[in-house]
């Protein structure tokens, strides 16, 4: 699976991926012991923290020998600009409707 | 709980041309977006608009005709992304038309915003996001 090509959605579309971000919420967790909690392959796991380390929702920072995973706003960011764009989008549409029908001879009602 | 984006809005006409103005194509696009919409359920189409690539977003709508209720309701998918295959956005859009004193009272359901569905309480949580947390509630309302 091509990494490049996950929008926000699709990476947190994932039970997994949701699940890493939750533990995360608790506390910053190194690579190990987010593997530990899950029945998958430590190598599975390392893919789930690319996918989330490449759309910004957690940065990776090596302390010693472990590699440590942080929630990051990024990510989280931009599925708020999501919605905030399409709430936007919405209202803008709908006020343009409102001035079309307006514009409308009243013979048509 | 799921995010919905919801939107009312009232016109001084009648439900029978803001039906037209929801289900004609050619109306549909003047405000909308260019489509070719139809009212079938069943019926594939497509809105095209600027793509907006940051958002992982490549221009075109995939959506589907879910349910029509001629002058009361009507229903489609809004998929979108990157690709059709693969669309990162799945929801539905829903619209209502009501008969209020000479008009009509329209309303809009966007919903199906799965991403947001688990994460909201995270926001809210975490320390230093608790803003964030506070504007999405002022732009979402839950069901």
């Amino acid at each position: 699976m091509s990494t490049q090509q996950l929008d926000v959605f699709q990476v947190v579309a994932d039970p997994s991926r949701r699940t890493i971000l939750q533990m995360l919420s608790e506390d910053s967790m190194s690579i190990n012991t987010i593997a530990e909690n899950f029945e998958m392959s430590r190598p599975a796991v390392s893919k789930h923290i690319k996918i989330l380390n490449q759309a910004g929702f957690i940065s990776i920072e090596d302390i010693g020998r472990e590699r440590y995973c942080t929630l990051k706003q990024d990510g989280f960011r931009q599925l708020q600009d999501w919605m905030r764009y399409f709430d936007q989008f919405w209202h803008t549409k709908l006020n343009k409707l409102a001035r079309l029908l307006d514009e409308r001879p009243s013979k048509d009602e | 709980m799921q995010k919905i984006i919801r939107h009312e809005f009232k016109f001084q006409h009648s439900p029978a041309l803001v039906w037209e103005y929801l289900t004609d194509p050619e109306l549909l696009a003047e405000w909308l977006m260019p489509n070719d919409f139809k009212p079938l359920v069943g019926h594939h189409f497509q809105f095209k608009t600027k793509p907006k690539i940051n958002f992982g977003f490549d221009g075109t709508v995939y959506c589907e005709v879910l349910e029509i209720i001629p002058f009361q309701k009507l229903v489609y998918s809004w998929k979108g992304g990157m690709s059709k295959e693969k669309p990162g956005l799945d929801s539905i859009v829903t619209w209502i038309l009501e008969p209020i004193d000479g008009g009509t009272l329209l309303k809009l359901e966007h919903a199906g915003f799965d991403g947001f569905r688990n994460y909201f309480p995270y926001l809210v949580m975490n320390k230093g996001w608790i803003k964030i947390g506070k504007r999405f509630i002022k732009n979402i309302k839950p069901v």
